[in-house]
């Protein structure tokens, strides 16, 4: 066993003086996975902050700042990667808006319902979805379908039977804006679970939302801070 | 390739540091001291999830164990084991130590009912010089969600202590070695065992069991372990769904100690593959609104074409995609692409589409993707453009684009292509550390300087050189006794003669002589062993599950020194190889090579892998050919596992590269092939339907 620890030491200090050439083939293996175990940490410690602190931590930016950009913007927290921004429109597309982070993580919303990911890891591949107006019918039924890559890759999918429940109206503020919104509750079971995701609904138009990506994500949370 | 538990063990901290402890209450199916499914050191009835990779190391006082099993399916599993024991000359002259290699096999009969037990049966160093010999039946039943029973027959070592009697007939000594025991099998005295598990909660695991080994080898034999008692037991702690440690009281007199590292194959560290989202398909405007956008006049431009090719290198190049070469009409076009970092082909020619919709004028509505490997064209997917833009937002996009979607054999290179964006000639090179592990705690750490002259698409010119850093081989290896050629045994020679060696110095010229036909000729250094010429034809339709082979070498074995001479030998010799290759699906590959090996010899290679479709592989292999087991030495014949770990399933980021490692019980000279690099089903198969369907959905990634 000594022999190994040596052994080892060596191998880390190689690792350390990464490989050279011009082939362009990114960092090293052992480089490669020591900065993943490092971010993976680094997303865990802020997801467990990302509860109670990622409001106080974007507090600072006002409605003003984000009107100076002149442009759409979604915020979007996704707690189980601690990741808490301010999205822009990439591509739209009929009803179709797909919204992106600055490092390369997308979020397509069909009228504010969304029906893929991209960039997260565990992404939601496609899906079916409801309309708002199927959304904001108290008592009303549908079906949605969710597609994932699954294990090995492989596609698989998930179909909930859903009811939609609505809560009543609720003024929200955001960044300084109140809204007068529908919060609807749209409660998704199939055999093995059920999911929940929450609407709150202005006119025909979805302002903010909570809703269910992956079993590897979690929900996301999405406000439309400027139309 | 890197080969080293080092990286299992940093895949290990990335697993375990993003997946959470799973809430199921169910108890988990727990390894033993062998590495198998089991209890303390006696097996149980239970097996490990479909596909489960594990790799258990543990201590018994003088006796060390380092295992890998792997779930080959829900009820086969397998396992290669190295065995020390050490003051192995306490008693009896000898070496201070010895060393052992083992092959498991196991099959659960049952599964585990409402009533009735889950039932096992399993071989244990069935094929070896039979120190741990044996064969056994298990059962195994769980009460409530907390306490496990096991009860179990076993024969060989485990019917060594407690007999009952010989059901079977006696157990003749063990002859030759490194050939299946199969007279031995469930032969001799039998013994029954059993034990208990405890889940005190979802970390820790009581266990206690009745051992039928008496352990006669280490006791009364080799007088270095004290065994009193039948009785184990011990105490065991769960780190996340990945690792497991354990610490017993063994045999009433010794402490033992287990460390697992279980890998779910299946299932990526990070969830899911990471790396930037794609860009949106660019849409096109309607045909009705803008019909001037659709009119085909510009392929007539003189420098359409390289304006094209530069604005698509660009965008391609974000994603590891090099152009091949360019060609098109004013409704199709024709790229062939080398990928180079996206380990999932669907996912490069995905990408590939979304680059065309925004390049491509509106008028080109046929997209045909050729990747290429190794210069020549592998298969041929073509999309319709519409369909990429209809499908981008749609529910089961992937199923539905794979609907509209063909793909075919790549055919010759195109008649008006633009060619490629400075691929060739090209020199590249690089200088990378490399470790070379011949076992779990042994081996070197060396630097490998490799370089790649592309000529033309198709002929390269490359070669590699090794100098070794550090190596805790002492060198006890002895020199080879056998009684062939010594066209590998004398590996010890190489590596101790040739530092710093010339690996690798080669000419390939890879061609598609016909559809569905690939070649490949290399000249020159083909390995570090021997050098020469190496042809070979392969058949392969695109959606074919079968594929056939044809290789033929002529090589004379090199000087150990790493040089470029052939006076130390003198050897040459004629070897080819007829070769099936089949997709049995769910990820099983079959092959079967018939021919002459290195030292002369005639025979064949069975060969099964599991692949997935993130690159993970685990197979084995035998060779039996007109070698006598004598000839060939202890292990009797060649035969082996090999598993492949792939660099993007323990980080999620994009690579093609990973770790490999083929285990051998022993080596001999009998059943050796040259290894030549670019052998060409595995480097076609990922971009031919067998290879892009499992995971066809990164399509969309």
């Amino acid at each position: 066993m000594r022999l190994s620890a040596r052994l080892l030491a060596g191998a880390l200090a190689l690792a350390l003086v990464a490989g050279c050439g011009n082939e362009n083939a990114g960092p090293g293996p052992v480089v490669g996975m020591v900065s993943t175990m490092a971010q993976a940490t680094l997303a865990k410690a802020k997801a467990r902050r990302a509860g109670g602190e990622a409001a106080q931590a974007a507090a600072p930016v006002t409605r003003a700042d984000l009107e100076q950009y002149g442009k759409p913007i979604l915020r979007t927290v996704v707690p189980s990667r601690g990741l808490d921004g301010f999205l822009t429109i990439s591509d739209q597309k009929g009803a179709v808006v797909t919204w992106t982070t600055t490092d390369g993580a997308t979020f397509s919303l069909r009228d504010g319902v969304l029906i893929q990911t991209r960039g997260l890891g565990p992404d939601l591949m496609s899906a079916e979805v409801p309309s708002v107006a199927a959304l904001a019918t108290a008592g009303g039924t549908h079906q949605r379908v969710y597609y994932f890559l699954g294990a090995d890759d492989q596609g698989t999918r998930r179909t909930y039977d859903c009811t939609i429940k609505v809560i009543g109206p609720d003024r929200i503020e955001v960044f300084g804006r109140t809204h007068a919104t529908t919060h609807v509750e749209e409660t998704c079971a199939r055999t093995y679970g059920s999911i929940k995701n929450d609407f709150w609904i202005e006119g025909a138009k979805i302002r903010q939302s909570r809703q269910w990506v992956s079993a590897g994500i979690g929900h996301v949370e999405l406000v439309h801070v400027i139309d | 390739m890197l080969k080293t538990p080092l990286c299992l063990a940093a895949s290990l901290a990335v697993t375990t540091a993003l997946c959470s402890l799973p809430a199921t209450a169910e108890m988990t199916k727990s390894l033993n001291l062998n590495g198998a499914t089991g209890l303390i050191d006696m097996p149980s009835g239970d097996a490990q999830r479909d596909a489960t990779f594990s790799f258990s190391t543990s201590i018994l006082g003088p006796v060390s164990r380092s295992t890998f099993s792997f779930q080959v399916s829900e009820r086969l599993s397998a396992s290669f084991r190295f065995q020390t024991w050490r003051d192995w000359n306490t008693v009896l002259p000898g070496d201070s130590k010895e060393v052992d290699r083992s092959i498991d096999i196991r099959y659960q009969i049952l599964k585990e009912g409402e009533v009735l037990p889950a039932l096992t049966i399993g071989m244990q160093d069935f094929t070896g010089q039979g120190l741990f010999s044996s064969e056994y039946v298990a059962a195994t039943k769980t009460f409530g969600d907390r306490i496990k029973v096991t009860a179990g027959l076993g024969w060989g070592r485990l019917g060594s202590y407690g007999g009952i009697g010989q059901p079977f007939g006696t157990r003749p000594p063990v002859s030759p070695t490194g050939t299946p025991n199969s007279d031995q099998w469930f032969r001799g005295e039998a013994a029954p065992f059993g034990g208990v598990e405890f889940k005190l909660n979802d970390r820790w695991t009581l266990k206690g069991e009745y051992s039928s080994d008496a352990y006669v080898l280490e006791d009364d034999t080799r007088g270095f372990l004290d065994r009193k008692s039948p009785f184990n037991f011990g105490l065991e702690y769960q780190r996340g769904p990945n690792a497991r440690l354990g610490v017993y009281s063994l045999y009433g007199s010794e402490i033992g100690l287990v460390f697992h590292v279980m890998l779910d194959p299946k299932s990526r560290a990070a969830g899911g593959v990471m790396g930037a989202a794609p860009v949106p398909v660019k849409a096109r405007p309607s045909r009705a609104a803008d019909p001037e956008a659709y009119d085909g006049g510009w392929v007539s431009q003189p420098d359409a074409g390289p304006v094209l090719r530069k604005n698509l290198a660009k965008r391609l190049a974000r994603d590891g995609i090099a152009i091949e070469d360019l060609a098109y009409t004013a409704t199709t076009v024709e790229v062939r692409i080398r990928n180079g970092r996206i380990d999932a082909g669907s996912q490069a020619i995905g990408r590939t589409a979304r680059a065309l919709s925004h390049v491509m004028p509106a008028s080109v509505e046929v997209f045909e993707i050729v990747p290429v490997v190794n210069g020549i064209g592998a298969s041929k997917i073509t999309i319709r453009r519409s369909d990429l833009e209809s499908l981008e937002y749609t529910a089961d996009n992937s199923s539905l684009l794979r609907q509209r979607v063909t793909v075919t054999d790549a055919g010759p290179a195109p008649a008006h292509g633009i060619g490629d964006d400075g691929l060739y000639p090209r020199f590249r090179w690089s200088l990378k550390p490399a470790l070379n592990i011949s076992e779990p705690v042994k081996g070197d750490i060396g630097l490998r300087l490799s370089g790649t002259y592309d000529i033309a698409p198709g002929l390269v010119f490359s070669g590699s050189i090794y100098k070794q850093i550090a190596s805790n081989d002492d060198g006890s290896s002895t020199l080879s006794t056998s009684p062939l050629q010594h066209v590998r045994t004398d590996r010890p020679l190489y590596i101790e003669n040739g530092d710093p060696a010339v690996e690798r110095l080669t000419f390939a010229w890879f061609a598609r002589p016909a559809p569905d036909l690939y070649s490949r000729v290399t000249v020159g250094y083909l390995e570090r062993m021997h050098a020469g010429i190496s042809g070979e034809l392969l058949w392969k339709p695109v959606d074919s599950q079968l594929a056939l082979g044809v290789e033929l070498n002529y090589t004379k074995q090199r000087d150990t020194d790493g040089g470029f001479g052939f006076g130390e030998y003198d050897y040459d010799v004629m070897t080819g190889h007829v070769s099936a290759y089949y997709d049995f699906g769910n990820g099983f590959l079959g092959q079967l090579d018939v021919g002459r090996y290195l030292a002369g010899d005639y025979g064949a290679t069975l060969a099964v892998d599991r692949v997935f479709a993130n690159g993970w592989r685990v197979g084995a292999y035998a060779t039996v050919t007109d070698v006598s087991a004598a000839e060939f030495g202890e292990s009797g014949f060649d035969k082996g596992v090999r598993f492949t770990i792939p660099f993007t399933w323990a980080l999620g980021t994009e690579t093609r590269r990973g770790i490999g490692m083929t285990l051998r019980p022993g080596t001999g000279d009998g059943g050796a092939r040259v290894d030549v690099d670019g052998r060409l089903y595995e480097s076609i198969r990922d971009y031919h339907t067998d290879g892009l369907d499992p995971d066809w959905g990164r399509v969309w990634r």
